[in-house]
């Protein structure tokens, strides 16, 4: 029975038990590249998990509107966005602007963060969009830019023009720091059960709350897939296009596959749990007196907004 | 503790199923579970014993044979019945082998309300009951967290919560204690067997063979051809090597004690030595 027990047995390869040639740590043998697509993705999916987090962390955080319902402040967003569009002065819009700042803070959000957040699309977004209007030949009115003279008529930004503009720019600033203001301070899942006070069919609820759970899931498998690729590479896959293009071809047939074969098992496992159709969801809506207060804060703003609104109108 | 003349809540005659009518899963399979008995199913990878753990539960239906559960035949047909379905689905629980597929709700207190829900309790009862699990559990400082949060023995605590909140009469584990940490094995197993002391029936799909004696009263060993080959106690099954090996659930293994190398039986940590170095 005795034998050399260091000997392959089943009928293993040679070559497996051998060791490669490995690449030496000096770089002596091939270049030093980076940036490819498997990095890339790999990134993007952690910074996606990263995101969540943050997310996550700042809707947790000991402020002012954490701890107001999501249904409370649904409405209230509702409420205040139809406020802003109503506004026709720009000081009254800047004013509701620094409160949304004052509002952020007392919420224990990093003001920096918040409104880099806001201010970092409106030029580009709204900005260009609108900035044709501050011109005579859109916006006729008193020029108060001169830029040039075209057919023997000045041309240049107006006064009417540039007021329009900034309305609409700070209206806008205002409509997503309101926006950034009750996502950033209220966990997914809260806001979503929020959406019921707007009447968003339950159902519809339910579908985007999992497809919400299951993108983790899909990103795990994406990493992974990755992952196992990057440790398989042996130099670097410059140059290597349509291999490359293979790759992310099956990584999306394997994650359909995937999400197919889970979809199925997810609804087993509901149809186990008494699941016939209806969805139900578990909402229990208590006020409390921070609730109140909001909603009365609220109003009383909207009141005093609309009024100075109206008085410097005239 | 089950008795031979206690009353059957399952019993399958001649079942036999096919995925996309192609793939056979079970071939004429007939058993029968009674109340309070704590079964094991076991065979090799891909045997048909996930299959039957769906049968039972009815969620697939077998192409021929019939099964019947609390005395009614269990059918397509009948499970479209409002008052039927309700009554059945909450005394039956499953456990999924991926917990993955059975957490789907946003969150820990969502998914465990999700049964108690459909059940039609109301809000206060569905709140009572959460609580209660979250503590029997002891996963109450989970409530509020979010699935892709949750480690895998975490997930699967949440998983069993889920079903256990809905207080079936009998409960489906598929491969329980597979892709677990020896200490969260440990305390399933132990969570199984208080169950069973309960009074609850349990059905268990397994490759765990160590543990095959505290989890199971009975074993039902599925061949590799999708058959029922024996059953009986788990002693008498894990003696009889030659049917283990028959239907691969152990095999034959080579290692070396110092400079000898010599064969036995091997089956997880189940082996028995055939020849001594």
């Amino acid at each position: 029975m005795s034998e050399d027990h260091s000997a392959p047995s089943m009928g293993t390869p040679d070559w497996l038990i051998r060791g490669e040639v490995a690449m030496c740590p000096c770089g002596c043998i091939g270049k030093r590249k980076k940036g490819s697509f498997v990095e890339k993705t790999l990134n993007g999916t952690a910074s996606i998990m990263r995101q969540a987090m943050f997310g996550d962390d700042m809707a947790s955080r000991d402020g002012l509107l954490q701890r107001v319902d999501a249904r409370v402040k649904v409405v209230a967003l509702v409420g205040l966005l139809i406020v802003a569009a109503l506004v026709r002065n720009i000081p009254v819009l800047i004013v509701m602007y620094l409160a949304t700042l004052v509002l952020a803070s007392a919420s224990a959000l990093p003001l920096g963060f918040f409104i880099k957040r806001v201010w970092l699309f409106i030029p580009i977004f709204t900005g260009i969009v609108v900035l044709p209007a501050a011109f005579s030949f859109i916006t006729p009115g008193e020029i108060v830019v001169p830029l040039w003279t075209w057919n023997g008529h000045q041309v240049g930004l107006t006064n009417q023009g540039l007021t329009a503009v900034g309305l609409i720019v700070i209206r806008v600033a205002t409509s997503v720091s309101l926006v950034v203001l009750v996502t950033l301070t209220t966990p997914w899942n809260k806001l979503l059960a929020g959406l019921r006070a707007l009447m968003v069919p339950r159902i519809f609820i339910l579908i985007i709350g999992m497809a919400y759970r299951y993108v983790f899931l899909l990103l795990n498998s994406v990493t992974d897939m990755y992952t196992a690729r990057k440790a398989r590479q042996v130099g670097n896959d410059q140059g290597q296009v349509k291999e490359g293009q293979r790759f992310v071809a099956a990584t999306a047939g394997a994650l359909f596959g995937k999400s197919h074969a889970l979809s199925e098992e997810v609804y087993m496992a509901m149809v186990s749990r008494g699941y016939r159709g209806d969805a139900r969801t578990l909402e229990g809506f208590r006020l409390t007196a921070i609730d109140f207060f909001f909603i009365a804060g609220c109003i009383v703003a909207s009141v005093l907004i609309l009024g100075g609104d109206h008085l410097v109108g005239h | 503790m089950a008795t031979e003349n206690a009353t059957p809540i399952f019993a399958c005659s001649g079942l036999s199923y096919a995925y996309l009518e192609r793939f056979p899963a079970l071939d004429d399979v007939s058993l029968t579970i009674r109340r309070g008995e704590k079964i094991a199913l076991i065979g090799a990878n891909g045997c048909g014993k996930s299959t039957l753990l769906k049968v039972l539960d009815g969620l697939v239906f077998p192409d021929t044979g019939t099964y019947r559960a609390f005395d009614a035949a269990v059918t397509e047909e009948n499970l479209e019945d409002e008052q039927f379905s309700r009554g059945f689905r909450s005394r039956v629980g499953f456990v999924f082998q991926n917990s993955d597929a059975q957490v789907f709700s946003p969150t820990v207190r969502e998914e465990i309300a999700f049964g108690p829900l459909n059940m039609g309790l109301t809000r206060d009862q569905v709140n009572a009951r959460v609580d209660d699990t979250l503590t029997m559990l002891d996963i109450t400082d989970l409530a509020e967290r979010a699935p892709y949060q949750l480690s895998g023995g975490q997930k699967k605590r949440v998983a069993i919560a889920s079903v256990l909140v809905m207080n079936p009469e009998v409960l489906l584990f598929d491969e329980p204690t597979a892709s677990l940490d020896p200490r969260t094995q440990q305390w399933l197993v132990e969570l199984i067997a208080e169950l069973g002391a309960a009074g609850k029936t349990i059905v268990l799909a397994t490759h765990d063979l160590d543990r095959l004696e505290v989890l199971a009263d009975r074993c039902i060993v599925f061949s590799e051809d999708h058959r029922v080959v024996a059953e009986g106690p788990p002693a008498r099954i894990l003696a009889d090597l030659d049917l283990l090996l028959s239907v691969n659930l152990v095999h034959e293994h080579r290692h070396a004690h110092g400079p000898v190398v010599h064969s036995h039986l091997h089956g997880a940590e189940h082996h028995v030595d055939r020849h001594s170095g």
